[in-house]
């Protein structure tokens, strides 16, 4: 068994190991180009699709909110922000948890409020393309 | 009135019994559900390269094109934006293999080819995907996971296909 294994070491040749070096190369670098979100700077907070309000993320508030159901809680904690209770049935926005890069956003639908941090710059996402 | 006639030659048999088999790797593949969307292992590939090292480069066109097209008429997918997914994947990873087959073999064996091509099959489906289906450069956030899968996929694909080629020699 163990003969095998070391036969198969052997298929791989000299040439390969630099393509397979190369290779997690390109790994790295897309990884580390691609997936360099930002940490967010401000929060944005919309109700029924109209920015309503904008807050430094460097603090630690609690913020209630009004919307179509009933009043709806967002905590910002140094750096990052989730909704803490809502009156919406299925409490998806809840279950999302903490938030904290740009671009990342939390909705309720059913209370129409949503969520989005930005960074100091914007960012490519489906919403502001 | 003339009669054409076709000669169908040994070479043409086996195109069609290595396509039959590339497609129903296919169809197997398609029918196991896959851990993340989007991601498939490529099984019908194995039978591709073992086309082109086996025989020789235009076989292995014809192997790859023919299983894309039936493998979508059968599911009922031909001319559907998962067709010219698959048939750009297909056409750029042969590219790929046409301009990189005459590398040193005593250097570079079917491994490089295969990681090679698998890459080239991942960026032919994303510059569809970036044109046509989803013209937005969020999909670009995806590429890493399709990288590291194509890297395994063509590590796994190329070692299998060695295997075979091991135990059908070269006549």
């Amino acid at each position: 068994m163990k003969k095998k294994l070391l036969q198969s070491y052997k298929l791989i040749k000299i040439g390969d190991w630099f393509t397979i070096i190369l290779f997690c190369l390109l790994i790295i670098i897309s990884t580390k180009l691609l997936w360099n979100m930002p940490q967010g700077e401000y929060l944005e907070i919309y109700k029924n699709n109209e920015l309503l309000a904008t807050y430094s993320l460097n603090q630690k508030i609690t913020k209630e909110i009004k919307g179509k159901k009933g009043k709806t809680k967002i905590v910002i904690d140094n750096g990052r922000v989730r909704f803490s209770s809502s009156p919406c049935p299925k409490k998806y926005c809840i279950h999302q948890g903490w938030i904290t890069k740009a671009n990342q956003t939390i909705i309720c639908i059913p209370n129409e409020i949503s969520i989005s941090i930005i960074g100091a710059k914007k960012g490519y996402d489906t919403i502001n393309y | 009135m003339t009669l054409s006639t076709i000669k169908i030659t040994d070479r043409d048999h086996q195109i069609a019994k290595l396509s039959a088999i590339a497609v129903a790797l296919s169809l197997v593949e398609f029918f196991f559900p896959s851990p993340i969307p989007g991601v498939k292992p490529g099984i019908a590939n194995i039978i591709i390269l073992y086309t082109i090292f086996k025989f020789d480069m235009q076989m292995g066109v014809w192997v790859s094109l023919i299983r894309v097209f039936v493998t979508s008429i059968i599911l009922g997918s031909f001319l559907s934006p998962t067709f010219f997914l698959s048939l750009s994947g297909a056409i750029f990873s042969l590219l790929s293999l046409m301009v990189f087959k005459n590398l040193k073999r005593e250097y570079f064996s079917i491994i490089s080819l295969s990681l090679i091509a698998s890459l080239a099959h991942i960026f032919g489906q994303f510059i569809i995907v970036r044109i046509w289906i989803i013209p937005h450069n969020g999909i670009f956030y995806l590429l890493p996971i399709f990288i590291v899968s194509a890297f395994i996929f063509g590590l796994v694909t190329a070692l299998i296909t060695i295997k075979l080629l091991q135990l059908n020699p070269k006549k």
